[in-house]
């Protein structure tokens, strides 16, 4: 038993037949650089979203009027508020003893105006806590303060983006800007954040929430965000929030509380479920690859047939031709899977390289585990041939033209 | 056998039949063989084509074993080995030179004859080594490096009978070792046979050429599966 002369003999033999073995590695090739690259472009996808989602905090209940569901006749009239006002955000802050954070957030959209330049950006009414719940933080000045808010002043905090579009490189706290006609003065500059959720946060205006429902004269919020002091309260604070709600509107369940840390543990659920769906697929193509492997093989025992009978007059056992072919099986479909690593993560790297807004990177899971499976699927495919070419009888074999 | 031997024979057959059934039919390959070789013996097997000469060739080798009977080597019966234990043999104590030479076309004449070293284990250094003194015994080592497939018939044959020899076994069976060889060649051929048994190898040709049968010590004759006296021989031959 000579390991490394086996395996000299195997590579000896798959170098005689070039052609034919690239053509046969080309089966694995596809199969493992397929691999690789489509669990890159999962685990791309699934981190794209992440850094979407991050500063998101997973403490984070939202609350938004109207309640998604299909049962109940129609509303009795006076009994449904059917919308979020400051009452309900001030009787969460009283009896919410889970909450760390209550935001209101009153939303609208006006041109802001600083001489002769103008921009037509979102407008958040908000109160002090919105910059800690959100991880919202100002640069320079200060945030809407708890001040601002009793007595509804015009005040305004500027996006970074919206900062330089008005101003420039020019000083901006202390000057005054028209939001819809009405004049603000600016008290803050954010700090830039980018893009979340398709929402450019560096392009917000960001005013009292009083100050805001005055400006687009309305009492409904937008939403009402919660931050929980204690992720595991996270539950029963929903639970509290609901019962609160509940009662101060008038016992209707007219709104909707979301769970933030459970809907992107329910998106990482379906988009780990595409990274194996699409690995399974590729995998499928890496056993096509295999029978390839199967088929050369059986040709090459029978080619080989006399070879075969040769080695086994001069004292070959079964099991010396047996390791002799599974290791030209294995040869083959393991220089196939280093070949479709390489392609693997060269691909890889050109997407990322093409597309730099996705994260693509190669898992080193995937690279053993699509490796580690090519050599399986060499040894797999190879046996009934091995097993094959070492049954044969010596008298037969040596016969055999 | 005509003389009871002295000394335990190297090879003894006792009644060794062979029958094959290729569809589901039975053929007789060989019925009820005796014989014995002695160490250092030079047998020839003699007969027409069909006769039973390469079933009791294949016998001999290790490469079938007998459907019944007894064969032993050394005094060992082989027809209770494994096919395990069988390889052993034909590694350890049979070299083969077959009439089609049997050499692996894409490997060097060195290569084919450290084959049967590579199957006993010997290491890689030993067995170049060997194999180069196995190819000077048949004053081919200037070749060692030849493709086989680019040696002659005459030095094609050689070769094997290299290979037959590295292991030092026991017994070279030859299998009409001339047939694909002009006459000088063949000539040359039996002449390395004839120098090799005088270095005390046991050697068994089998041939229907009786020029071959002439270089032997001894003589036997097959015909139809038996052992059959020169007398017989003659006459069923015509």
């Amino acid at each position: 038993m000579n390991f490394f002369e086996y395996a000299r003999v195997a590579l000896e033999s798959l170098r005689a037949n070039r052609l034919r073995s690239a053509l046969t590695m080309l089966g694995v090739i596809i199969g493992v650089a397929a691999v690789i690259l489509l669990v890159s472009l999962g685990e791309g996808t699934k981190k794209y979203v992440e850094e979407q989602f991050a500063g998101l905090g997973s403490n984070i209940l939202i609350v938004t009027p109207g309640k998604i569901e299909t049962k109940g006749g129609p509303p009795v009239i006076g009994a449904a508020k059917h919308k979020l006002t400051l009452s309900d955000s001030y009787v969460l802050e009283k009896k919410g003893y889970l909450f760390g954070g209550v935001a209101p957030v009153v939303f609208g959209t006006a041109e802001v105006r600083s001489g002769s330049r103008s921009r037509n950006v979102p407008v958040l009414g908000v109160t002090p806590s919105f910059s800690h719940v959100r991880n919202l933080h100002v640069e320079i000045g200060s945030f809407v303060s708890e001040s601002d808010v009793e007595a509804k002043r015009r005040v305004c905090v500027l996006g970074r983006t919206v900062k330089r579009e008005l101003f420039g490189n020019a000083n901006a706290l202390g000057q005054m800007v028209k939001v819809s006609g009405g004049r603000f003065r600016v008290v803050g500059i954010m700090q830039s954040k980018g893009v979340s959720l398709g929402i450019d946060l560096d392009d917000i205006v960001f005013v009292p929430v009083r100050s805001a429902q005055d400006l687009f004269d309305t009492d409904a919020l937008l939403e009402i965000i919660l931050s929980v002091r204690n992720k595991n309260d996270i539950d029963s604070a929903k639970e509290l929030a609901r019962s609160i709600l509940f009662k101060n509107h008038n016992r209707h369940e007219d709104f909707t509380i979301t769970n933030q840390a459970a809907m992107l543990s329910s998106l990482y659920t379906i988009l780990d479920t595409m990274t194996y769906v699409l690995g399974g697929i590729a995998t499928i193509s890496l056993l096509v690859g295999g029978i390839g492997i199967m088929n050369i093989m059986l040709v090459t025992v029978k080619e080989r047939t006399n070879e075969i009978g040769i080695r086994k007059a001069v004292g070959a056992r079964d099991r010396d031709i047996l390791l002799q072919f599974l290791l030209e099986s294995t040869a083959l479909s393991s220089s196939g899977g280093i070949g479709g690593m390489l392609i693997g993560v060269l691909g890889a790297w050109g997407i990322r390289l093409l597309v730099p807004k996705l994260p693509v990177e190669v898992p080193s899971w995937a690279i053993v585990l699509a490796f580690t499976f090519s050599v399986f699927v060499g040894i797999f495919f190879g046996v009934f041939p091995a097993r094959k070419a070492a049954a044969l009888h010596p008298i037969e074999a040596l016969r055999y033209e | 056998m005509e003389s009871a031997p002295a000394t335990e024979p190297l090879l003894r057959l006792r009644g060794v039949t062979k029958i094959y059934q290729p569809d589901g039919q039975e053929v007789t390959g060989l019925e009820d063989v005796n014989l014995d070789i002695q160490s250092g013996d030079f047998l020839a097997v003699m007969g027409p084509s069909g006769s039973g000469k390469s079933t009791l060739m294949n016998i001999l080798g290790c490469l079938d074993i007998p459907s019944s009977g007894t064969y032993e080597i050394k005094g060992m019966p082989v027809s209770r080995l494994s096919p395990e234990e069988l390889a052993r043999l034909r590694n350890r104590e049979i070299g083969f030179v077959f009439q089609v030479f049997h050499l692996l076309p894409r490997y060097t004449a060195l290569r084919n004859v450290e084959l049967p070293l590579l199957y006993a284990g010997v290491g890689r250094e030993e067995r170049a080594q060997r194999a180069l003194s196995a190819l000077r015994a048949v004053g081919l080592e200037d070749r060692r490096n030849h493709l086989s497939n680019q040696l002659s018939g005459g030095q094609k044959q050689k070769v094997a009978i290299a290979r037959a020899l590295v292991n030092r076994p026991s017994l070279l069976l030859a299998d009409e070792p001339t047939g694909n060889l002009d006459s000088k060649s063949g000539e040359e051929l039996m002449e390395i046979l004839a120098r090799l048994n005088g270095e005390g190898t046991t050697i068994v040709v089998v041939t229907h050429d009786p020029a071959i049968a002439r270089r032997a010590k001894r003589v036997v004759y097959i015909i139809d599966g038996r052992l059959v006296a020169r007398e017989e021989f003659r006459e069923l031959r015509g």
